[in-house]
């Protein structure tokens, strides 16, 4: 064949020899080889010949070195991927000189091939190049094999080579940013979060010999607070903080530094020889605020600082600076915690000094009280009735109050860890059974049956008397406040090593849910019934503690309406208890302070209902009005700020000196309006007032007082002139006071004036104390009312929100709800969650509010509905806490598992991309989440032209979207990577770089909605973390493409022989290049080499050794021109190269002129053929095991002669291989697609096979095909002139003839072709001189096809008048003689096709 | 290069004038063809025309072929019968087979 001819021409001409790459082969015929071992070319060996030609036609990276000098050749593609500026000096000299740098590392290595003939590998190995005019870092992967002479003898080396320098150190610089990421949560100082930051940094001198980080202070001076790769001292290193600190830094603006330091200061070199020349200062910056801080970076001086370069260190820095502020935030979490836990403390000191401040007071009263009823307890004391129960009410107030003080101080000891305990052996049952009995009267009252069961103990226990004591009253005055009916008991009982005590009644019971919190200090179980609204909350708590003092535990069943049962264990003996602690003595047997006992059992009995508790004011009482005023002058405490209204002036002033008269302030006012304007502006002690007025009457001044919180407390005093107890009645009923009638005596008015004063103050103190109490609490408290309006609320409230107890009351909606308009998303969390509140009554809620002064805070709400004792109505009491910071904590968490989730299954960016945009969308509830991907735009232009990838939430492409998002997203390109910008109220977008340019987010949440600085952060964290994705995607995707090219590129010759089809695809899912490989070599006397094979594996490796085999087995054909001879080569070659064990091979050869192939297969599917009788066979001969397994075997020949029209596949198992089938039926599958196709052209053909045999989803591995149809086609180019018509002619008799059509059938075709190419000699005759005609024809299983193309120009195209005209005959012959005849005349020429069908 | 084309004249057995061809009838060798033809049938004479040896012949061969029509007699190798049938020749124009090929 004219291909295989024109080769050998080459190789014999000299300086043609270099023929196969124009570009290298004139500077290689450039090089003086006269003057090299290797002499002038046209003296040169045949084998170094071959090898010149094989390294110039291969495009994959190769250099070769042959002769005593290794005298250095390359290809086009290695002086372009790694010899850079050396070429073209370098060809031609000694290897040694070229690659002097790197002698000591391949020198070895080359010797080693050159000595032993074994070839090398090495994979990512770290060459210094001096190729861009400095030592640079690189990584090859390469193999040496051995080049020999005719004589066997290796005279030379082939060098097959990738570059990795950029996987290699892109794979670095990722773990590096994914060390600096990973698992932040277990970093909680600064300095521990620096330490970890300078271990990571410090894993990767190469690409940062050193890093110094320096952190500004609160005035702005900068500290050296870390370092890495520093060994010596750090300060001198560091120098002066001027080489690096500049304005431009502290603005946030990255700055280059080159290190020039004198020669005795040397700077630390990382892992490289040389110290670094460069350094980057990078600032650490934060949201929004001014940078944290700096770091030094110093620089790889081996490497170029490219955009990738910048990139990593930027990113980097940011991994720090993330870290240093989230250890921050750690901290003054931890902090904020301290000083609650201080609060804590406050509080508790507090209540301690309360509580004694209470005490003494309180001894003050009830001392004398004491005396007083000792006196009237005296049968010659004839005290009023009145003044005896009065002397009652203060008795048993004073003990209650006593008790609760006590309560609250014990509490208070427990909690300072400041309880004086003191543990003496007691006889339990028999201090139990007297505290029981002491009770006994209240519950005898209280109509329950009492069961008291206390039998002696075994030994004593050891408890404090007081403790015990309390333990036992609280349980039992708990048990009777919740018990209407049946009875309550009391048990002791002595076990092995511990005594019960269980306090059981047959009560309301406890509802189920409130049982975890029963022992809760001030939470109060609500109960659906009680005897009493009173308590302070903490008795149940108190008990655990004091059991708990005693090493004992409580614990308590209960069943609602059934009853409830509190269960106590207390060990015996001393061992558990503090040694200091415990006395032997047994303390006086005095029953304890019969106060205590008595202030419990006193309290328990007021809640029977007796006729004194709802006497009615003592209207009917004696009034002295006959004694004249004689009251005494009241002064200091119980002079009181008196408010009258009369609307009669002559009642104000007589009232008003009356009440001057005794030391009170008193102010007067004309009606009820008035008043309540005058008591709302300063709320007074008491308040006079007739009932009768005009505006605002009496009573309705009582209703509008109570209807307000701030003054419900308020006493009145009504004055009626209507008589009988029906008015005073409803006054009281009104909410009054107390109320008299006129006309009164003075007296009695002063001294219910004087009442009511103690009364409020009482009140007063009392709403102080509990304005302190609540006030103490560090949560925010709140009371609403019915309608949900807040009423009260605490300092810490007013913290939390910004709004303070002086605009109450708070009505809804409350001012600190979020906007409907900016957040709707917000405030409709909020009204729902308030909505379900109101159903639910009890519960927590997690809510957004916004603060006062705008900012957005998070609240957590507990709240209980509660009864109002005196009014009946429905309020809400509740808590609020601060949870902002947890909230967003969570947000931010979930939001990178979102993302990560939804990132982590992408192989592509474009997949990635994809999912961002639904995570982002899902993140923010977004309107509109737009992401695109630019390629790098050009430096120093700001224009990023058209993205490479779009994805928008609403699957629009990027034409459709609006121009202003286009130029928004556009213009986010060009602003700082991984800063959000808000472009738009609502609209946020950011920008991250990768490998090839830049990504752009940009998310709407609606015009109305905010973003807030929390948005803005958790943008910036989440543009990180998908910023790191996006590199190894990025990273992927190149390594893929660059596979994929790189696999095309080894692929296949450039120029297939005619008749051949070839088709490569990769395996589609994961989209991947493997090892397999089609091949066609020209050989001598027109034979063709064809082989088809595959290498085990996928991916680049795979690939790279493909090509090797590939370049190997060529070079084997043309040496040997024998299959199974190649293929033996092939086996010791593929022994030696890793990777290329169990490679499968088909190698054949070819003579077209006959049909005959020869061939010879490595474990290799068998070729199929497909017989134009429509038989197909497929050719099992000259099998073998596959390459690399035995060496030295010969291997098996067979032939075959194609039959004429028949169809030979040559294909890898990709093509056949499926699931759960049989290779065989795989075959046979194929076999019958080429069949089906027998009658359409190889090339189509190929196509057809390659649709109909892949799977739904994809071939699952990579597939190579090569097609031929025996003979190949004929295709003859010739003048138009006559005079070629006859040999022509003798060519199409021939190649019809190896059709095997018959004689007859062929002479039809003869004609007709004949008569086609005569039409063409005479138009391109007749116009064109030098015209062409081209005639080419092929061969179907049943058919032939011939085209026949001149190159004149018809003049006159009127096909009809030429055809009468000049050959009348001639088409109508051509249409008689074939079955189907076609022509188009053009404007350049006419083509004539032609089609006949064979029968056999 | 001219397509292989001998041509001699002589007696038919039956003795009307006898024009053999043998070779390749195309554009480089059909004047020569045509003019041996007209000198052969002269002025109206029958003549036997022998293409047992063609094997290849074109329309132009064709055309001349109908031009004597009315006077020729031709032998033909089976292979060229499709031409002759298609071309309309057989119509007009005795044609024997020849037996042997060429």
């Amino acid at each position: 064949m004219a291909g295989s001819d024109e080769v050998v021409a080459r190789v014999t001409s000299g300086v043609d020899v270099f023929a196969a790459d124009a570009e290298v082969g004139r500077d290689l015929a450039a090089v003086d080889w006269a003057g090299t071992p290797l002499g002038p070319p046209q003296g040169w060996p045949q084998s170094l010949r071959t090898a010149v030609n094989i390294l110039l036609s291969s495009r994959f990276s190769m250099w070769m070195a042959w002769g005593p000098e290794l005298t250095f050749f390359c290809n086009d593609a290695y002086r372009r991927d790694t010899l850079g500026q050396k070429y073209p000096w370098a060809l031609g000299r000694p290897a040694s000189e070229v690659w002097q740098e790197i002698w000591q590392d391949i020198g070895p290595r080359i010797d080693r091939v050159l000595e032993i003939g074994t070839a090398t590998w090495d994979e990512g190995l770290l060459l210094f190049l001096e190729r861009a005019g400095y030592p640079e870092e690189t990584y090859h992967t390469f193999s040496y094999s051995p080049l020999r002479d005719e004589h066997g003898a290796v005279v030379g080396m082939l060098c097959v080579v990738t570059e990795d320098t950029e996987r290699v150190i892109g794979e670095r610089r990722m773990a590096t940013l994914r060390d600096l990421g990973s698992d932040p949560s277990v970093i909680r100082t600064e300095t521990q979060m620096l330490e970890f930051a300078g271990v990571q940094l410090g894993g990767n001198q190469r690409d940062l010999p050193f890093t110094l980080t320096y952190l500004f202070d609160e005035a702005g001076s900068p500290a050296l607070a870390a370092s890495s790769g520093v060994t010596g001292p750090v300060d001198a290193v560091a120098g002066s903080v001027e080489v690096w600190l500049d304005a431009a830094v502290r603005a946030g603006v990255t700055r280059l530094v080159q290190l020039d330091r004198g020669a005795g200061e040397s700077l630390p070199t990382g892992e490289w020889p040389l110290p670094p020349v460069q350094a980057m200062v990078v600032p650490l910056r934060q949201q929004g605020e001014t940078p944290l801080g700096f770091m030094v970076m110093a620089l790889n001086r081996y490497r170029p600082l490219d955009e990738a370069y910048r990139a990593f260190v930027e990113l980097a820095a940011g991994h720090v600076a993330a870290g240093v502020l989230s250890a921050r935030s750690y901290q003054a979490q931890r902090s904020r915690a301290d000083e609650l836990a201080a609060l804590d403390r406050a509080k508790t000191t507090f209540f301690s000094n309360v509580s004694h401040e209470f005490r003494t007071p309180l001894s003050l009263i009830t001392g004398p009280v004491q005396q007083l009823r000792a006196w009237m307890s005296d049968p010659d004391a004839h005290p009023p009735a009145s003044v005896r129960e009065d002397v009652e009410v203060i008795h048993r107030n004073g003990l209650r109050l006593g008790k609760l003080v006590n309560t609250l101080l014990d509490f208070s000891r427990i909690e300072a860890g400041r309880m004086q305990a003191r543990y003496e052996p007691v006889d339990l049952a028999a201090v139990t059974l007297e505290l029981a009995s002491s009770f006994r009267s209240a519950v005898d009252q209280a109509g329950l049956r009492f069961d008291v069961d206390c039998p002696a103990l075994p030994q004593r226990v050891y408890v404090d008397r007081d403790m015990w004591e309390k333990v036992i009253l609280n349980l039992l005055s708990n048990a009777v406040k919740f018990t209407f009916d049946g009875s309550i008991s009391i048990r002791l009982t002595g076990h092995e090593d511990h005594v019960v005590l269980e306090v059981a009644d047959t009560g309301t019971g406890i509802a189920e849910t409130e049982m975890p919190r029963l022992f809760e200090r001030f939470h109060r179980v609500e109960h659906a019934r009680s005897r009493s609204t009173e308590g302070s909350g903490i008795g149940l708590a108190l008990v655990k503690e004091l059991v708990g003092l005693h090493g004992g535990s409580i614990t308590a069943v209960s069943r609602e309406h059934q009853g409830t049962t509190f269960t106590i264990q207390v060990p015996f003996g001393r061992a558990h208890l503090p040694a200091e602690c415990v006395v032997e003595e047994p303390g006086q047997d005095d029953g304890g302070a019969p106060g205590t006992a008595e202030s419990f059992v006193q309290e328990a009995l007021r809640w029977q209902p007796t006729p004194e508790l709802s006497r009615p004011a003592s209207v009917d009482g004696p009034a002295d009005t006959e004694h004249p005023v004689a009251a005494p002058l009241v002064s200091g405490p119980m002079a009181g700020r008196v408010l009258v209204a009369d609307d009669n002036a002559d009642m104000r002033g007589y009232l008003a000196r009356l009440l001057r008269g005794t030391g009170h302030e008193v102010r007067i006012v004309s009606d009820g309006q008035a008043a309540l304007e005058a008591i709302r502006a300063d709320p007074p002690d008491v308040v006079v007032s007739d009932v009768m007025m005009p505006r605002l009457d009496g009573l309705e001044l009582i209703a509008a007082l109570r209807a307000d919180p701030r003054v419900a407390s308020v006493p009145v005093l009504l004055l009626s002139a209507r008589a009988g107890q029906e008015a005073s009645v409803q006054g009281l009923e009104a909410g009054a006071d107390d109320y008299l009638v006129k006309p009164f005596a003075a007296a009695d008015l002063l001294a219910r004036v004087r009442a009511n004063i103690g009364l409020a103050r009482l009140r007063a103190q009392h709403a102080r104390w509990r304005t302190a109490l609540v006030d103490s609490l560090q949560e925010g408290f709140f009371l609403s009312d019915a309608d949900g309006t807040l009423v009260e609320i605490n300092a810490a409230f007013a913290t939390i929100l910004g709004y303070g107890p002086d605009g109450l009351p708070y009505p809804q909606p409350y001012p600190w709800w979020p906007d409907p308009k900016g957040d709707p998303h917000a405030y409709q969390l909020v009204v729902e969650e308030h909505a379900r509140a109101l159903e639910r009554g009890t519960g927590e809620a997690t809510v957004p509010a916004t603060h006062r002064d705008g900012h957005r805070v998070w609240l957590r709400s507990t709240f209980s509905r509660v009864e109002d004792p005196v009014t009946g109505e429905h309020l809400v009491v509740g808590t609020i806490r601060d949870v902002t910071a947890e909230h967003y904590t969570t947000r931010r968490d979930a939001a990178l598992a979102t993302l990560a989730e939804h990132v982590a299954s992408a192989d592509t960016v474009s997949q990635a991309l994809a999912a961002t945009v639904i995570a982002l969308q899902r993140i923010w509830s977004a309107r509109h989440v737009a992401v695109a991907s630019f390629a790098a735009p050009p430096t120093g232009s700001g224009d990023v032209g058209e993205p490479d990838v779009v994805r928008v939430s609403d699957r629009t492409e990027w034409a459709e979207l609006a121009p202003a998002v286009r130029d928004a997203i556009r213009g986010m390109c060009t602003a700082p990577a991984l800063t959000p910008q808000v472009e738009l109220p609502g609209c946020v977008g950011i920008s991250m770089t990768h490998l090839d340019g830049v990504v752009a987010v940009r998310i709407d949440l609606g015009p109305h909605r905010t973003i807030s600085p929390e948005d803005q952060a958790l943008l910036s964290v989440l543009a990180g973390r998908l910023s790191q994705s996006l590199h190894r995607l990025y990273e992927l995707d190149q390594q893929r493409e660059t596979a994929l090219a790189l696999q095309h590129a080894i692929l296949g010759p450039d120029a297939l022989p005619d008749g051949f089809a070839v088709r490569y695809q990769p395996a589609s899912r994961p989209l991947q290049i493997g090892g397999d490989w089609y091949d066609t070599v020209p050989l001598s006397e027109g034979r063709i080499g064809v082989v088809v094979g595959d290498c085990v594996g996928h991916g680049l490796a795979a690939a790279t050794v493909m090509g090797q085999l590939r370049s190997a087995c060529r070079a084997l054909l043309l040496e040997h021109g024998d299959p199974a001879q190649a293929l033996a080569g092939l086996d010791r070659f593929a022994a030696l190269l890793p990777g290329a064990r169990c490679a499968t091979v088909l190698c054949a050869v070819l003579d077209p002129a006959t049909g005959h192939l020869v061939y010879s297969s490595a474990g290799h599917p068998p070729p199929i053929l497909a017989h134009a009788d429509g038989t197909t066979t497929t050719l099992e001969g000259g099998h073998g095991i596959p390459l690399g397994v035995r060496i030295n075997r010969p291997r098996d020949l067979d032939s075959v002669t194609l039959p004429p029209r028949a169809t030979l596949l040559l294909y890898t198992d990709g093509l056949v291989e499926r699931r759960r089938r049989s290779l065989s039926e795989g075959i046979s599958r194929a076999a019958s697609a080429v069949h089906d196709a027998r009658e359409i052209p190889v090339n189509a053909l190929a196509s057809h096979l390659m649709t109909s045999l892949a799977p739904d989803s994809g071939f699952e591995d990579d597939v190579a095909v090569l097609i031929y149809r025996q003979p190949g086609p004929l295709q003859v180019e010739f003048p138009a002139q006559a005079s070629e018509l006859p040999p022509v002619r003798e060519a199409v008799r021939d190649w019809l003839t190896r059709c095997d059509v018959d004689p007859h059938q062929a002479t039809n075709v003869l004609i007709a072709t004949g008569e086609a190419c005569a039409n063409a000699v005479e138009h391109g005759h007749r116009h064109h001189v030098n015209g062409v005609i081209r005639l080419r024809a092929t061969a179907l299983a049943h058919a032939v096809r011939i085209t026949v193309i001149d190159s004149g120009s018809w003049k006159t195209p009127d096909l009809r008048a030429t055809a009468v005209g000049r050959r009348g005959r001639g088409i109508p012959l051509m249409r008689g003689l074939m079955h189907q005849v076609a022509i188009h005349p053009t404007e350049n020429g006419t083509t004539v096709e032609m089609y006949a069908r064979i029968t056999a | 290069m001219t397509a292989p084309l001998t041509l001699t004249t002589g007696h038919h057995p039956d003795g009307r004038p006898l024009l053999t061809a043998h070779g390749e009838i195309d554009l480089t060798t059909i004047a020569e063809f045509g003019a041996a033809l007209a000198t052969a049938v002269g002025d109206g004479r029958p003549v036997v025309v022998d293409l047992t040896g063609v094997d290849y012949l074109d329309s132009g061969a064709i055309n001349a072929l109908f031009t004597h029509a009315d006077h020729l007699h031709l032998i033909v190798n089976p292979l060229l019968m499709s031409a002759m049938t298609v071309s309309g020749l057989t119509t007009l124009v005795t044609i024997e087979q020849s037996t042997t090929q060429a």
